[in-house]
């Protein structure tokens, strides 16, 4: 193992977030790794007490850690900005206290299965409450259309604001676009005057 | 003779056999918390050969991380190559930046809440996304 110099004194690039989420299974992962460069990669992180950080938790008797696990995809976006894919883990009141994976996203998709509408529900909740730009893609299952865009976004109670776009999780056109999507989205909705960066 | 290790259950084939906290000395928590999950970390490309010595003082994982960033790597990235939980990772990358043998590059910090990204970022992010 050698120190010495290799070809490597560029700076890093810069590193930018965006979060995959929605309810079990709505594939989530599946888009993760149709746009991504790399096969999925996996990672895991211990949640306690100390890490959370977030409510007093006070009256919650003994101290538990939970392991949550989670997938994660890149894309090189061009020499400067390399973009993270993060799916959100299953099991939302854990991810949801999870600072690190929330903070410094750019905004996310919430994945939807048109026959499970309310597994989703609460990962739309938690982007609006946290005032995070999110859009939703609806995920055909083999093409299935089976609702209209305004029938999902009634059962959904979605902002209308809040784009939303018919995708097919496994094909990478498709994914990909529904990011387009949230960049459109991201871009429109940004505000006139420059909003200072939060430290 | 039988070999020690035969007859052992293999149920447990993707726990790691050593506890990860010892790997850590015991600590649990990162002494940095400018540590992300997408924090660009690169080993170092000149390292003293005083810090040297003390890379090869670390623990093995110590040395893999340095070997893995020769470019750049997410710490999820880090933590997913050596398969131990993010906040391990952290630590022992905590160590390395310590030690003068790595750097961090901070993802941008926006967006908690009404933070917007750069339009300049938006726009190449996006012109990325249609060459897919």
């Amino acid at each position: 193992m050698g120190y010495a110099n290799s070809d490597h004194g560029n700076a890093a690039p810069l590193a930018v977030k965006i979060l995959i989420a929605g309810g079990f299974g709505v594939g989530k992962t599946t888009l993760v790794g149709a746009v991504s460069e790399v096969a999925p990669l996996r990672t895991e992180e211990y949640l306690t007490h100390a890490s959370v950080g977030v409510d007093d938790l006070e009256g919650v008797g003994a101290k538990s850690t939970t392991t949550v696990a989670l997938d994660f995809g890149r894309i090189t976006i061009n020499r400067d900005i390399v973009l993270y894919l993060f799916g959100t883990p299953g099991q939302e009141r854990f991810w949801f206290m999870w600072n690190d994976l929330v903070n410094g996203a750019m905004g996310a998709v919430v994945l939807v299965d048109t026959r499970r509408l309310e597994v989703s529900f609460a990962s739309i909740d938690f982007f609006e409450s946290r005032g995070i730009p999110f859009v939703v893609g609806v995920n055909c299952f083999h093409g299935v259309k089976d609702r209209t865009p305004e029938e999902i976004r009634r059962a959904l109670d979605l902002d209308p604001q809040v784009p939303l776009a018919f995708c097919d999780a496994r094909d990478r056109t498709a994914g990909r676009d529904v990011l387009l999507t949230l960049i459109d989205h991201l871009m429109a909705a940004r505000p006139r005057t420059t909003a200072h960066p939060v430290a | 003779m039988k070999h020690w290790t035969e007859g052992f259950e293999d149920d447990d084939a993707d726990e790691p056999l050593v506890r990860p906290y010892t790997i850590t000395g015991g600590r649990t928590a990162p002494e940095r918390d400018d540590l992300t999950l997408i924090t660009l970390v690169t080993a170092a490309s000149e390292v003293s050969s005083e810090a040297g010595r003390a890379l090869r003082r670390m623990q093995p994982e110590h040395r893999t991380i340095f070997a893995l960033c020769k470019r750049p790597l997410a710490v999820a990235e880090v933590a997913s190559a050596l398969n131990l939980p993010v906040s391990v990772t952290k630590i022992l990358i905590g160590d390395l930046i310590e030690a003068g043998q790595m750097r961090a590059r901070p993802p941008l910090a926006f967006a908690q809440a009404g933070g917007f990204p750069d339009m300049a970022i938006l726009e190449a992010v996006r012109d990325g996304l249609r060459k897919l």
